[in-house]
């Protein structure tokens, strides 16, 4: 069983990761979770995103949801946003793609174009 | 949708956009009632008895300033419940919040199953880090009750300004949460 004794192990390890590479967040990933996306399998897109974060212990990366923004025939759509308020819109998403996105986009730095759907900031 | 847990997200992101602070999500399996009911509480914006009419019909949303002009949200996940002998209840009070119940009725052949709970869980409670969610689950059969609660409030408390996103603690919430459904029973209904 679980229990906040494990939190609080859980939060003095990270204080500790963060006394050395500073506090904070380098990329924030949102998902889009309005009704069309959850029918096209948002909800799968939204969990290998974190299965992908916390297998490769990314702890600069931030993922939300949001609701849908008027792309319904792209759906999933996932928005990544970096440091200098860059986003690059990735469509059609699937856990599959997620995976590349985690490790081309978030952790080398180069975005994965075959699956953009919009840039800008 | 083709499960109930998909369609309670979808209930998860309204209560969000209503800017909930807090959402209550209750989930009762009673075999003895033949009753499988949800029940989701927020203390978000509310409706009005307008809106709140119109939010039940599909060629109504929200979602202003855009091209989209239908929300079907709720209205499938009504028609959903009560074309298997279940109900659907919304009530709304605007500057306090909603409350939604929903009954299926367990045997029903064409009964939705409930799916993958874990995940929308799991989901919603990490992308939503500005809301506290209180979760219940509570399994009767007869004589027997098993139930689960997880407050994330708490959570939230112990872990200062650990992010809900950081790798250890989307395992903690994933694991506790996955715990919970076994415990009553919950993966396979």
């Amino acid at each position: 069983m679980k229990t906040l004794t494990d939190l609080k192990k859980i939060r003095e390890k990270a204080q500790e990761e963060m006394k050395l590479r500073g506090n904070n967040v380098r990329i924030k990933v949102v998902v889009g979770m309005g009704t069309s996306g959850i029918a096209m399998g948002a909800r799968e897109v939204m969990k290998a995103f974190l299965e992908e974060i916390a297998n490769r212990n990314l702890t600069d990366v931030l993922v939300t949801q949001t609701g849908e923004k008027g792309l319904s025939s792209m759906e999933p759509i996932v928005d990544v946003i970096d440091e200098a308020n860059q986003k690059v819109t990735y469509g059609n998403m699937t856990p599959d793609k997620v995976k590349k996105v985690v490790v081309e986009h978030i952790v080398n730095g180069r975005i994965v174009s075959d699956y953009v759907v919009a840039t800008g900031n | 949708m083709q499960d109930i847990s998909l369609h309670l997200l979808d209930i998860i992101e309204n209560s969000a956009r209503a800017e909930a602070k807090k959402i209550k999500i209750r989930i009762i399996l009673n075999t003895s009632d033949n009753l499988l009911r949800l029940i989701i509480e927020d203390d978000g914006c509310g409706m009005d008895a307008e809106t709140l009419d119109r939010a039940q019909n599909p060629f109504y949303t929200s979602k202003e300033n855009r091209e989209k002009k239908v929300g079907l949200g709720i209205p499938l996940f009504k028609q959903n419940a009560e074309q298997t002998n279940g109900s659907f209840n919304i009530t709304s009070e605007p500057g306090f919040g909603t409350v939604l119940t929903v009954d299926f009725a367990l045997d029903h052949i064409d009964r939705m199953p409930l799916g993958n709970l874990k995940d929308t869980l799991l989901g919603s409670i990490v992308g939503h880090p500005e809301v506290d969610f209180y979760i219940c689950l509570r399994n009767k059969d007869r004589g027997r009750e098993q139930s689960f609660h997880f407050d994330t409030a708490a959570i939230k408390e112990e872990l200062g300004d650990i992010p809900l996103t950081y790798p250890d603690v989307i395992e903690y919430i994933d694991q506790s949460l996955t715990e919970g459904i076994q415990n009553t029973n919950m993966e396979d209904v």
